[in-house]
């Protein structure tokens, strides 16, 4: 209430005017009202007569000589009113605590969101176990790594597991796919996701579970391909329009519950010569991310290329975009390659400790070294969808 | 998209002329400012303000499709999804082929048959769809001067000959092969920005150049300060024109590249600021090299032929560099092998069999075949185990290459042009005019 008029969202050119007019709080604003946001006319009723019959209309002559004491229509001063009012609203409910659409809740329910929440399997179950079971809602994940270590193929598959119906342990979710490089083949989908359904299919058949076949109807290759949003955009332009109408586009779609961006550093790495501007639109990026991956409980992916580093005595190849794009990912990953096997590390994770595992790109897609082995895990009901998963796997 | 105008994004006039008196006219301008500055630039609220972005993000935003919509057209209309290169093993691994909309980089040692790939491929983008090729034209920017129109016809005739059945028929190949020499790199990206109106009225179906490598290893030195940086916008530069190019009107692009040699011992020679994992120009380590050596007083026909020098000395034989252990690698650098889709590496064999590997690619996993290079271009040896799948491979930025690895007294030829009922591919196509020459 107390808020100088001058941090208030309007217009520069109408702040401008209040503060000239001598208004220096929100409350005197609001107290004033639209008529009395101008001071006591000093003109006579005879002459106002008089303007009436010269403007035509007694509106147009309150209009004018609004305009003339503070400048402002009266149009101009509800909307200004209705800004104000909404800004002072909301300052209130969050100095008064209550929760309305603020963000603010205890650890504790911030832990039961947590646990039963689902994660998006990789389908290489030692990158699960790595990650803490798969990748997570409402965070940004980020994957770097050299050219052609498996970078897309992660992430095509993922953008087939996050469909996989909830009785088999999935979110049953749809992915969004935003794709700057050009490295998306439908080919590779369509493989990815025929292993995917024929694997769910093994399962089905070996419990026998009515919800299961009744899963299986809805999913098929078809439907799976149907829910994946595909948009390339060629240059950093279309990537930021894209992203600024994400929001709304996720809101008409609500079952999305990933969101990939397959290149974020291509379209960034080239023609800049401003790299301030560059570090600007990363971070309103990650921002946007941020709130997009929270509001709408979906998981971000991003992919990063490796960039080399020259050092004193020799050179290493680290993440593209600079140190400060570092800050932009909660959970980063990066893929590189050791003589003829290609390996992921989990380089920054809030919750999980940094280990480095082996794993393939095979046929039906991202998938383990070897089978793993069958274990009897006596844990929470969280792990037990994903076991089932992991013991009909094929090799 | 980004060059696009406010105007046609539907804002007011009043709001495009305000604008466009803070130097805003596009909506690359008007996306790259904050709100803060939008808010003071248009003089409208925080809320007008973000509607104004919905609508110019909308006029910019690409468009929607689903997987399957994807899938659906390219089972509608196969051919526009790959290029067969007629070699059946290769095809088969790539579901199909060279694919369309992106970027596909052949990379060897000299001499091993880049030129000839590229040629061949140019002969089976005129073919009509029926017999799996485009139905169209070929546009080859040659920087080399390497293209031989003769090698083209040759090539034709003896892979289909029941089709080139008469000279009109081949007459018609040659026209629709468009052939640019280009010799700088301003030059080249020049004639890359202006290919989308050539496309269009030529009908354009497959776009060669050939090599890129060549001519930016020539400008930037990357021994000088800054280049480095240099070149790499202008590869990232030319690589996303060529994305465009080939997305939009859904063609392959074929690009070749050279090799270079990475150390892996730091940088021990001058070169300070250039890393291993980059590039060294071939032309320095070449010099002295050369210097050294017995057969220096050859002429040499082509650069190539020197460059087989250079191999003659890594291999083995006496050389400055000798000390490090390095490994021939694809050149230009990292951020080239994240641009490019697709990577196929010839290297040497037992001559005359050479291998193809497919080092990098969506869809193909890693794989070798063997061929030799005939009258009629590639031919895949059959003989050979013909499931060379393996799933081992590495990163396609640092795949060894195997060179050339011949004893010196094969390289004498040059005078005395022996055997070679086939020809041997580091003359192929000058070859032909070598034989004139001497006969």
């Amino acid at each position: 209430m107390q808020r100088d008029v001058g941090s208030l969202p309007l217009a520069p050119a109408l702040r401008a005017r209040l503060v000239a007019a001598g208004f220096q709080t929100a409350q005197e604003v609001l107290e004033t009202g639209p008529c009395g946001l101008s001071k006591d006319s000093l003109l006579s009723p005879e002459f106002w007569l008089q303007c009436t019959t010269a403007l035509g209309s007694f509106e147009n002559l309150i209009v004018s000589s609004r305009n003339i004491e503070i400048g402002i229509s009266k149009e101009e001063a509800l909307e200004a009113l209705q800004v104000v009012r909404q800004e002072c609203h909301s300052d209130a409910t969050r100095t008064a605590g209550a929760p309305g659409t603020s963000r603010k809740c205890t650890a504790l329910e911030l832990l039961e969101q947590e646990q039963a929440q689902g994660f998006i399997i990789t389908f290489c179950s030692a990158l699960d176990n790595v990650l803490g079971g798969g990748v997570q809602l409402t965070k940004i994940t980020e994957i770097c790594g050299a050219p052609g270590v498996g970078k897309t193929q992660l992430c095509m598959q993922l953008a087939v597991d996050v469909q996989i119906p909830e009785c088999f342990g999935g979110l049953a979710g749809e992915a969004v796919f935003i794709d700057t490089e050009g490295s998306f083949m439908v080919d590779r989908v369509v493989d990815i996701a025929a292993a995917c359904v024929q694997h769910c299919q093994l399962i089905a058949e070996a419990h026998q579970e009515e919800d299961h076949l009744k899963a299986l109807e809805t999913f098929s290759l078809e439907s799976i391909l149907s829910h994946i949003y595909y948009f390339r955009c060629r240059d950093y332009t279309e990537l930021l329009a894209e992203v600024y109408l994400l929001p709304d586009f996720l809101s008409e779609h609500s079952k999305v519950r990933l969101v990939v961006i397959d290149g974020i550093a291509f379209p960034f790495r080239h023609d800049f010569e401003d790299l301030s501007l560059r570090t600007r639109l990363l971070n309103g990026l990650a921002q946007q991310l941020i709130i997009i991956a929270n509001d709408h409980k979906a998981a971000v992916v991003l992919t990063n290329q490796m960039t080399t580093r020259i050092g004193q005595s020799q050179s290493t190849l680290v993440p593209a975009l600079g140190e400060s794009w570092g800050h932009a990912a909660t959970v980063r990953l990066i893929f590189h390659w050791d003589n003829n096997q290609r390996l992921a590390t989990l380089y920054k994770s809030p919750s999980q400790k940094e280990s480095t595992i082996p794993y393939h790109i095979t046929p039906h897609g991202f998938r383990d070294v070897q089978p793993p082995a069958v274990t009897q895990n006596p844990e929470g009901t969280e792990m037990n969808p994903r076991k089932r998963l992991r013991r009909e796997e094929e090799k | 998209m980004a060059a696009k105008k406010l105007r046609r994004a539907r804002l007011s006039q009043e709001l495009c002329e305000r604008l466009s008196r803070h130097q805003i006219t596009t909506c690359q301008d008007f996306l790259c400012l904050s709100l803060l500055d939008l808010m003071k630039v248009t003089g409208q609220s925080y809320g007008n303000v973000q509607k104004l972005l919905c609508k110019v993000s909308l006029a910019c935003a690409p468009k929607m499709q689903t997987a399957y919509e994807m899938k659906v057209r390219r089972a509608v209309n196969p051919s526009s999804a790959f290029l067969s290169t007629s070699l059946h093993g290769l095809d088969k691994v790539l579901h199909g082929g060279v694919p369309c909309g992106s970027l596909t980089e052949i990379t060897s040692p000299p001499g091993c048959g880049k030129t000839q790939f590229c040629i061949m491929m140019s002969v089976l983008a005129t073919l009509p769809i029926s017999m799996g090729g485009l139905n169209g034209a070929v546009i080859y920017i040659d920087t080399e001067s390497a293209f031989s129109a003769e090698r083209l016809v040759e090539i034709a005739g003896n892979r289909f000959p029941a089709y080139f059945d008469s000279d009109e028929k081949l007459f018609s190949m040659t026209c629709s092969v468009y052939l640019y020499r280009e010799l700088t790199c301003g030059s080249v990206l020049k004639r890359i920005k202006s290919l989308e109106e050539e496309i269009i009225s030529k009908k354009v179906k497959l776009i060669i150049i050939d090599s890129v490598a060549s001519v930016v290893r020539k400008e930037f030195d990357t021994k000088l300060q800054g280049n480095l940086t240099e070149r790499s916008n202008f590869l990232a530069r030319g690589a996303s024109l060529l994305k465009y190019l080939a997305e939009e009107f859904s063609i392959p692009v074929i690009l070749t590249n050279q090799i270079t040699t990475r150390l892996s011992n730091g940088p021990a020679i001058q070169a300070d600021l250039v890393s291993p994992a980059d590039d060294l120009s071939l032309s320095e380590v070449l010099d002295s090299s050369l210097q050294s050596h017995p057969l220096v007083r050859l002429p040499k026909n082509r650069l190539e032929s020197s460059r087989i020098l250079l191999e003659i000395c890594l291999a083995g034989a006496s050389g400055g560099r000798k000390r490090e252990s390095g490994c021939v690698t694809a050149a230009l650098g990292n951020t080239w092998s994240h641009s490019v889709n697709t990577r196929l590496i010839l290297q040497y064999h037992d001559l005359p069999t050479r291998q193809i590997r497919v080092a990098k690619s969506p869809v193909a996993p890693f794989s070798t075949f063997f061929y030799t290079i005939e009258k009629s271009g590639f031919v895949l040896q059959d003989g050979k185990d013909q499931t060379n799948l393996t799933w081992e491979g590495t990163s396609p930025a640092l795949q060894n290459i195997k060179v050339r690895n011949t004893a010196l007294k094969d390289l004498l030829p040059d005078a005395a042009l022996p055997r070679t009922t086939d020809e041997t591919p580091s003359n192929a196509s000058s070859l032909q005019k070598g034989k004139c020459n001497l006969d």
